[in-house]
């Protein structure tokens, strides 16, 4: 009786490019973002921030504030009372052994001190945001400044300020994991290539910033909050917990969220705390959202490492153990634990076969705004380290960089891979599946690496052009637990409810989870209508981060919707008299096959399942509804290889990508327009990350370029036309196969740039090697300048 | 400080507003929150990513740059004047033929930027619509499914000649 | 940020140093200074109103004097909040040098800038500090090297609290030399000429 839960009967939506339920409300400006909300009796919120990176605050006078017309109320830290507070810990360390770690998390206004430019010290509340921006000019603060740990080595040096007090080093976490022996590998090796490498990763800067609105009925006594979260129920959970409140008189809504890519995932933010009790305090709805300079502030960030790595080869090129110690800049709290730095150290082992590894971090507090997840959340940290090492690897030992990288790939049949140290998600890091070989080869067959290099190359560099072509490979762990759940449910108007408690940001969950479903009741894709993110909908949930979506919660989807299936063809079986296999799902009915005329729409059949009167069967459950959970037993990993040729104008050192090629591999695929969408994006990013964006900060932690003129974000002339493939290795830890793809197009692109560029302006074999990122015109002028200058060292 | 209101009169959607402002209510507050036009939306407020752009007399500007007095007298377009009741206008049915949009924040922006260009290019090639799209920024598509769109919505191409490696443009449901 | 600089002045080096000393001179060179204010032996409280780019903001600045070594240079420190706009801090030091009969002013000032200030404006703070220097020069060069004297050699100086609001205009007073009011002016006259100093700093690093 139980059909087999991984496949309906009919595909005809998974897999296939489905164009979106959610776009027409987002095409004709309908759909509800967090700003656009009107309430009732609903006041505006600002905020005044420390202008100072690291100070005392001697003293607040808000009297002129709270006595400007329109002003409604204005809070210190000191009105805050028992609510304020350090807020709990978003992600406790994973149990690495002897692991190091000083839990300093955020308040959610400052008191005594402030400890980065952008802080929060005062919230005022008015009748409009431009009288509360007017009342934030009144106030007045005193500071008494403090020396300022900007500098991120500095920072972890003797004497340095401390950004907590008694905190010498500003350690924030300091983790060694290893595995084999890589001092043995060392000395046993043909090469060991040592680099200093820094790497450098921005802003997620969504085109929405973030905003929170809560209102607190006083009749109903129920807490309504809406907000750009990624984490809704997460959130719920948080804000009744710290606001004394029941969970069920919480409810937190995601509506439609301008892009998240990390930076809208749980801190907990001082604004999803401050409006909610404001809201509570004032008995009336308080409306929040940031201007973009706000947003350059108040909002996480990714930023720097730097790391000293060395890998150990044989003499032909393959890896014998790999060592790196790198310093990973935290910021002034850490609520993110050690989820940066540690995807950072599980990615540097890459697709390749690394017997010995030995890693170590130090996460240092500095005098800047919060480090947290940004799209990779500090995979490509790890990736550049790889790359870059295989890239110089190759040279010294006079191989192909294609080549060494086909001699270390791990081998089509050792999976799953164990490595032996822990990941994120608190397991032990396991490549579940994967299947490199032909990726790599796809790649340089698409970018026609060969003919390029043998050919095209002489030839173009013979006329005087600087062209360079790259080949990098990735490996991305994704779709991590805890787990998520989803609701479908068939109405009695024959439409079909699907519920999950994570949150959308562009991801299209209203499109792909209703592919799911579909298939599996025999409705149109357009009869499913998708809720994500509204806890009072669904009420468990973990969020929307690492990749996990589709992953999870898809499974989910998948799983529920299979339940539904059965409760639905054993009712209609039932109520056509007949066996429980002579019933199909199909046009949003049930029929009974080989008997035309013997049908009934899904709707009356979902009456049928919940009547109002007589008796039912012990046990039964109302309606054609199911709730189910879904937690893998580990993250799966996901992979692909990013090819690029690209030239540069020697003059102004601007840049034109000639051709940039993806291929991926994430497992089974629900709709591949999405999946497309996902990797332009992602490479969109990287692109950014390698050679347009990065935050400046002086040596006093002012953030110099806080606007998007001086702040830059690729723009279509920035941004080539990518050709695509991808290969399918389903994952093991999962009915559908699917691994998450949301992040991978962002990972691979800065040592891609860092490999072509190289090539492209002949560095290395002037004696130039190319360490950092980003680049930029300056950066590679300069590069070229050294080493036209003979200069012996890398950048 | 300025405390005097303004009366402005206004045409927008094809449908006349006269309100009491602040001379200094922005233009995109004005739409958004005095008219409750909210399709417009404020990505920057420093008149970089474009995602506050309408149509005033015909011309793309950016609303979060203008006061509301400004438009005094004049015609504006927004997003919400695309569409003819039910039916998306062309170029939006091709953003959706497209994948055009993700997280959909910054496309009322780039639908007003590009009607105004369409009006005078009507067919242009990639490198055109990259360079009209230029001061638009997004920050989830990568612009390429932005672009096929405007080459789905100017005949240009059809779903499957805009070169994407899995071919098949036309989505299943067709509405 | 680092401005330095030197502007040669066609008048003799006391000259230069009296109408550096002069508030009423200060006043008319520095553009929106709305108070000069001394509070204490070496040092003042001013408030200039300012513009950097698209940030117009009230500075309320407090300014030191030290390392004084009349009449060849000293250096002059000051901090200065402008509310919403962010914060500045910096340091001149301003030297007089004789050259034939005319002086070189020559003034080396550094300026920190926080909150807003450094957010949009960091890019705009040399070149509006470059442009706010050649304007109080180019002023101060008009008034010093003008017919309208400021000070006629007899003149007693102007007594000590009169500053700032008055304009600038000659005063006959009797010729009586005041050791005490002489003193308390020099000591303000180089406490004002390192106030300019720091406030060109301060408004230039506004910007």
């Amino acid at each position: 009786m139980t059909a087999n839960p991984s496949a309906p009967a009919v595909n005809r939506y998974f897999g296939a490019p489905v164009t979106r339920n959610e776009d027409p409300a987002l095409l004709t400006g309908q759909a509800l973002f967090v700003d656009d909300l009107v309430l009732t009796e609903m006041w505006h919120a600002a905020l005044l921030r420390s202008p100072h990176a690291h100070a005392r605050i001697e003293s607040i006078d808000v009297t002129a504030a709270r006595a400007r017309d329109g002003v409604i109320a204005v809070y210190t830290a000191e009105d805050l009372g028992d609510f304020w507070q350090s807020v709990p810990l978003v992600v406790p360390p994973p149990p690495i052994p002897d692991l190091v770690f000083n839990k300093h998390t955020q308040v959610p206004l400052a008191k005594d001190k402030v400890r980065y430019a952008g802080e929060p010290v005062v919230l005022v509340v008015a009748e409009s945001r431009y009288v509360a921006e007017d009342a934030l000019d009144d106030i007045v603060v005193d500071y008494a400044t403090l020396p300022v740990a900007a500098d991120l080595e500095r920072a972890a040096a003797d004497g340095a300020p401390e950004v907590h007090d008694g905190l010498a080093g500003n350690v924030a976490a300091l983790a060694h994991q290893a595995k084999g022996d890589y001092a043995a590998a060392a000395a046993e090796a043909a090469t060991v290539i040592r680099r200093r490498f820094t790497y450098d990763h921005g802003m997620a800067q969504p085109m929405e910033t973030r905003g929170v609105a809560a209102q607190f009925d006083r009749k109903t006594r129920r807490l309504t909050v809406w907000a750009t979260t990624q984490a809704p129920a997460s959130l719920r959970g948080g804000l009744a917990a710290l606001l004394g409140l029941g969970e069920r008189d919480v409810r937190v809504v995601a509506p439609f969220v301008g892009g998240g890519f990390g930076s809208k995932l749980l801190m907990y933010y001082p604004e999803e705390l401050l409006m909610p009790w404001a809201a509570l305090q004032l008995g009336s709805a308080v409306k929040w959202i940031e201007d973009r300079g706000e947003h350059f502030l108040a909002t996480t960030q990714a930023r720097g490492q730097i790391h000293d790595a060395e890998m150990a080869l044989d003499r032909d090129g393959r890896i014998l153990g790999i060592k790196d110690v790198f310093l990973h800049d935290n910021g002034a709290y850490n609520p993110y634990g050690l989820t940066v730095p540690i995807n950072s150290q599980c990615s540097i082992l890459g697709t390749y076969d690394v017997p010995a590894y030995d890693s170590t971090f130090t996460a240092v507090f500095t005098n800047k705004p919060i480090v947290a997840p940004y799209r990779g959340a500090g995979r490509q940290h790890g990736v550049f380290v790889i790359e870059r090492l295989m890239d110089i690897a190759a040279r010294e030992l006079g191989l192909d960089r294609a080549e060494i990288r086909r001699r270390n790939l791990i081998a089509a049949d050792a999976f799953p891979v164990k490595h032996e140290i822990i990941f994120q998600d608190f397991t032990a890091l396991t490549y579940d599946s994967g299947n490199y070989q032909p990726i790599l080869e796809r790649a340089l067959e698409l970018i026609g690496y060969e003919k390029f290099v043998a050919e095209e190359q002489p030839a173009l560099r013979a006329a005087g052009r600087r062209v360079g072509v790259g080949i990098v490979n990735y490996i991305e762990g994704t779709g991590i637990g805890p787990y998520e759940g989803a609701r479908v449910q068939i109405q009695a108007n024959g439409r079909v409810a699907v519920a999950t408690g994570i949150g959308t940001q562009g991801q299209g969950h209203f499109t792909s989870f209703a592919q799911i479903a579909a298939d599996w009741l025999g409705v149109g894709v357009r009869d499913v209508d998708v809720t994500t993110g509204d806890t009072d909908q669904f009420y468990w949930g973990a969020g929307t981060f690492a990749s996990r979506g589709a992953v999870v919660a898809g499974n989910a989807v998948n799983h529920a919707a299979a339940a539904v299936h059965e409760k639905a063809v054993a009712l209609a079986a039932e109520h056509f008299g007949c066996e429980v296999a002579e019933v199909v799902l199909e046009d949003g009915a049930a029929r009974r096959a080989g008997a035309p005329g013997e049908e009934i729409g899904l709707g009356e059949l979902a009456s049928l399942a919940n009547p109002m009167r007589g008796a039912v069967k012990p046990g039964t459950e109302p309606g054609l509804e199911a709730t189910r959970y879904f937690g893998p037993e580990s993250g799966t990993t996901a992979s692909g290889a990013h090819a690029m040729i690209v030239e540069v104008d020697p003059e102004t050192m601007m840049i034109e990508i000639k051709k940039y090629v993806v291929v991926h591999d994430c497992g089974t695929v629900i709709n591949p327009l999405l999946v497309e969408g996902q990797i332009h994006g992602g490479v969109a990013q990287g692109i950014g990350n390698a050679f347009y964006e990065q935050l400046v900060f002086d040596d006093d932690a002012q953030l110099l370029n806080a606007t998007l003129a001086d702040y830059l974000i690729p723009t279509s002339l920035d941004v080539p036309r990518m050709q695509l493939d991808h290969t399918v290795t389903p994952s093991a830890h999962n009915e559908l196969g699917i691994k998450g793809v949301g992040e991978a197009g962002a990972l691979p692109v800065g040592p891609l740039f860092a490999q072509a560029l190289e090539d492209a302006l002949e560095l290395p074999a002037r004696g130039v090697d190319i360490l950092e990122i980003p680049l930029s015109p300056n950066r590679l002028w300069e590069l070229a300048t050294d080493a036209s200058d003979g200069a012996p060292e890398g950048g | 400080m300025l405390k005097a209101l303004l009366t402005v009169s206004t045409r927008v959607n094809g449908r006349d507003y006269k309100r009491v402002v602040e001379p200094r209510l922005l233009l995109s507050d004005f739409l958004r929150h005095e008219l409750a036009l909210t399709g417009t939306h404020v990505g920057c407020e420093h008149g970089v990513c474009g995602a506050c752009t309408v149509l005033i007399d015909g011309l793309p500007m950016r609303s979060c740059l203008m006061f509301a007095p400004q438009v005094e007298g004049r015609e504006v377009k927004t997003v919400e004047g695309l569409a003819d009741g039910d039916k998306l206008h062309p170029l939006q049915q091709a953003f959706r033929d497209a994948h055009g949009l993700q997280c959909g924040f910054c496309t009322p922006g780039i639908l007003m930027t590009l009607t105004a260009f369409l009006e005078d290019h009507p067919t242009p090639d990639e490198a055109e619509i990259r360079e009209a799209l230029s001061g638009n920024l997004c920050r989830c598509t990568g612009y390429q499914h932005i672009v096929d769109a405007v080459l789905i919505a100017t005949g240009a191409a059809t779903g499957a000649a805009t070169g994407t490696s899995n071919g098949a443009r036309d989505g299943v449901e067709q509405d | 940020m680092e401005l330095n600089g030197e502007q040669r002045i066609a008048a003799p080096r006391q000259k230069v140093w009296d109408a550096l000393n002069d508030p009423r001179v200060l006043k008319a060179c520095i553009p929106g200074c709305e108070s000069l204010t001394q509070d204490g032996d070496s040092a003042f409280d001013a408030i200039v109103q300012a513009k950097v780019g698209p940030v117009r903001a009230k500075f309320t600045g407090r300014v030191e004097l030290t390392d004084i070594r009349p009449p060849e240079s000293y250096r002059i420190s000051g901090e200065g909040k402008a509310g919403p706009a962010g914060v500045a801090k910096g340091s001149a030091d301003v030297s007089l040098v004789e050259d034939g009969d005319g002086t070189v002013l020559n003034y080396v000032v550094k300026a920190d800038v926080g909150g807003k200030l450094a957010q949009i404006g960091s890019r705009l703070v040399q070149s509006t500090a470059n442009k706010y220097a050649a304007d109080f020069f180019a002023r101060f060069g008009d008034i010093v090297t003008s017919a309208v004297p400021i000070e006629a050699p007899a003149e007693a100086p102007t007594p000590a609290g009169a500053v700032a609001t008055r304009a600038v205009t000659p005063v006959a007073q009797p010729a009586a030399a005041d050791d005490a009011n002489t003193a308390h002016l020099r000591r303000l006259n180089w406490a004002l000429l390192a106030i300019i100093v720091v406030l060109i700093g301060f408004i230039l690093a506004a910007h």
